[in-house]
């Protein structure tokens, strides 16, 4: 009798515990779907690593989203591709390909895109020119060639330079809305869009992202990052700044934090770039001096739009730091981190305000 | 039941309450929903020593349920409630075993009032890794149950006067 | 207080003090949760390493192309690749759930999947 008590007793408990875990099990399965983070690498889009972050239920849900903005990713990056001709598509090679010969029926979001760089070419005085293709292919074959042949590399002649400089007027790129076309009026001419077509690549595909209804997304395409939503717990996506000095021990040199719609970018000299007699030579050309600019290791940009972002930070990296502040803080929603080669920081007016630890 | 004992019970649950209320103020923050040293425990355990193991059960689950919503959600009452089953469950069966004193059992009752709660989080946050909270929980129960066992024992010694 | 008591007490605490042990050596031999540094090339799984063992590992291709992985003290990174650019071998080392170290001449990623996770959500490069 006695022992039969004790067992009920323990029985009774055991039947409490696990009627109490199913019932909150239930409570918890009822209130939220479980949001898992999952993260998507590419390598194949725009020459560089493209990073998806998302929340959803599952894997396969996950890769859903990501396949949806990969997709437009890989079409923007064939249209906006200077290198490659693709069968499907006329993109920027033919428009170069047909300089000074026939305009070209494009897309319109090609043509979205070389009226935004106009505008961009006019913010910012000339100093992002799509229109420089010209001068940057001489420097891209010098630093493709000095890139695989360190010992014989050498730097283009300014004569060279200046004779392909001639032909970088953004006035001859004529754009005729009502025929959809393109054309190059000088036949030596070319388009190289590295300076806007990524960033309003981003820019346009995390509209679309919206567009989808897609929330809590980050979009990282070489660097170029934009965010909708923040995190799905409610607080802001944090970003890492990496640290221009590849031999520090510091990877990182600023963490800051982003809210709904904006977006961080940086230029600098420490990813694209050659030696020549031991002297840095980075993918960044100023088309006042058509030589690299050396002045920052690394130009950080928050602002709200991506577009804006790639171009402005190209064109902030061209300038003085004197210029660079003034033109940053005259622009609302625009802020700017400078870091020079001693790892030196300095900030535009309101840029801390985004700085977390 | 006479006025002797009711008045004793009302008190007792205002104790346990109070004692809740302390703890609450003074909450482990290691990350599991309603971890606690188990202050409260002195008062089943006085009340099992001192009066009967049914009236010990029903001072539990009264201090559970009053607890829970006055200070805490559903969930967190929830947690409270599987720990104090566990726990007196574990004390009721080792008082009968006659083997320990009131230190002893009221020991048990701290260490397992915590693998109570640990037992549902990881059931219900199905995730195994609360686990590792356990040995650090056991501790804490182990010496709160010494502390809670040798004030339970003067104080049923008092009591125990008092009722007959 | 008995002697049971103390008994009880003595049990109690080497059992906790046992579960502590016991825990840290199944958490060490036990990798089926923990971290692990899973190489793909072109998209296509090359190998998976887990971080608590100290490993070198050359991650070689048909086309004779190689990228040497060192995975020292639970920090993975790139010893000596044969790209041209190099970028995997100057990335820092990395630790937590979700970093990569990329080499894009090679196709190679080297990502951590399980493990801590960090609290950073992208970075510029």
């Amino acid at each position: 009798m006695k022992k039969w008590k004790n067992a009920l007793i323990a029985a009774v408990a055991i039947v409490v515990v696990s009627a109490v875990a199913l019932y909150l099990n239930q409570l918890k399965t009822n209130r939220q779907p479980k949001l898992t983070k999952y993260t998507a690498t590419f390598l194949d889009i725009f020459d560089t690593r493209t990073e998806i972050l998302g929340y959803a239920e599952t894997k396969e849900e996950f890769s859903e989203q990501a396949a949806l903005l990969k997709e437009r990713l890989v079409f923007y990056n064939k249209l906006y591709d200077i290198y490659n001709d693709y069968e499907d598509v006329a993109n920027i090679k033919t428009i170069n390909d047909n300089a000074g010969i026939a305009p070209v029926s494009v897309d319109p979001e090609i043509i979205e895109l070389i009226d935004f760089s106009k505008r961009m070419y006019e913010e910012t005085d000339g100093r992002v020119n799509i229109a420089m293709g010209a001068v940057l292919s001489i420097w891209h074959e010098y630093r493709e060639y000095g890139s695989e042949n360190p010992e014989s590399a050498t730097l283009p002649k300014i004569e060279e330079l200046q004779e392909a400089a001639k032909h970088t007027n953004i006035e001859d790129v004529i754009i005729d809305r009502d025929a959809g076309t393109v054309f190059l009026a000088d036949p030596e001419m070319s388009l190289d869009v590295g300076s806007t077509g990524k960033g309003y690549a981003v820019q346009r595909v995390m509209e679309y992202a919206r567009e989808q209804g897609l929330s809590h997304v980050l979009l990282s395409l070489g660097g170029n990052i934009s965010g909708i939503d923040g995190r799905i717990d409610g607080t802001n996506f944090k970003l890492a700044i990496q640290n221009p000095d590849l031999n520090s021990n510091e990877e990182y040199i600023e963490m800051v934090e982003i809210t709904d719609g904006q977006c961080v970018v940086s230029s600098g000299d420490y990813q694209r770039f050659y030696v020549v007699d031991g002297e840095v030579y980075c993918h960044i050309i100023n088309p006042d001096t058509l030589f690299p600019a050396n002045t920052f290791a690394a130009v950080s940009l928050i602002t709200d739009d991506s577009g804006e972002a790639d171009a402005f930070s190209t064109a902030i990296y061209n300038m003085t730091l004197e210029e660079g502040l003034a033109f940053v803080n005259s622009r609302e929603g625009l802020e700017a981190m400078w870091v020079y080669h001693d790892g030196s920081k300095v900030y535009s007016d309101h840029f801390e305000e985004s700085i977390v630890e | 039941m006479n006025t002797k004992k009711i008045s004793y019970l009302g008190l007792m649950i205002a104790l346990a309450f109070v004692l809740s209320y302390v703890e609450f103020l003074l909450p482990l923050n290691i990350g599991i929903p309603g971890a606690k040293i188990g202050l409260a425990n002195l008062v089943i355990v006085v009340a099992l020593y001192t009066f009967s193991a049914k009236t010990a059960l029903a001072l539990s689950v009264v201090r559970v349920i009053l607890v829970g919503f006055t200070f805490g959600n559903l969930s967190m009452m929830m947690y409270s409630m599987a720990g104090a089953a566990l726990s007196f469950a574990v004390m009721v069966l080792a008082k009968k075993l006659n083997r320990l004193s009131v230190t002893g059992v009221s020991v048990l009752g701290g260490v397992f009032h915590n693998v109570g709660q640990i037992l549902v989080a990881i059931l219900v946050l199905e995730t195994g890794s609360i686990i590792y909270y356990l040995p650090f929980l056991v501790i804490v129960g182990t010496i709160s149950g010494v502390v809670i066992g040798i004030v339970a024992a003067m104080i049923t010694k008092r009591v125990r006067m008092g009722v007959d | 207080m008995k002697k049971n008591d103390i008994y009880l007490i003595c049990i109690i605490l080497i059992a906790a003090v046992g579960l502590v042990i016991f825990m840290r050596i199944w958490q060490r031999t036990n990798d089926s949760d923990s971290a692990r540094a899973v190489v793909t090339i072109d998209g296509q799984e090359y190998g998976t390493y887990p971080l608590n063992k100290n490993i070198t590992e050359k991650i070689t291709q048909e086309n004779g192309e190689y990228n040497l992985l060192q995975i020292r003290d639970g920090y993975v990174e790139v010893l000596e690749a044969s790209c041209r650019d190099k970028i995997c071998v100057n990335h820092k080392h990395i630790h937590y759930q979700g970093e990569t170290i990329v080499c894009l001449p090679n196709k190679v990623v080297v990502e951590i999947v399980g493990g801590e996770e960090n609290d950073i959500d992208g970075a510029t490069h």
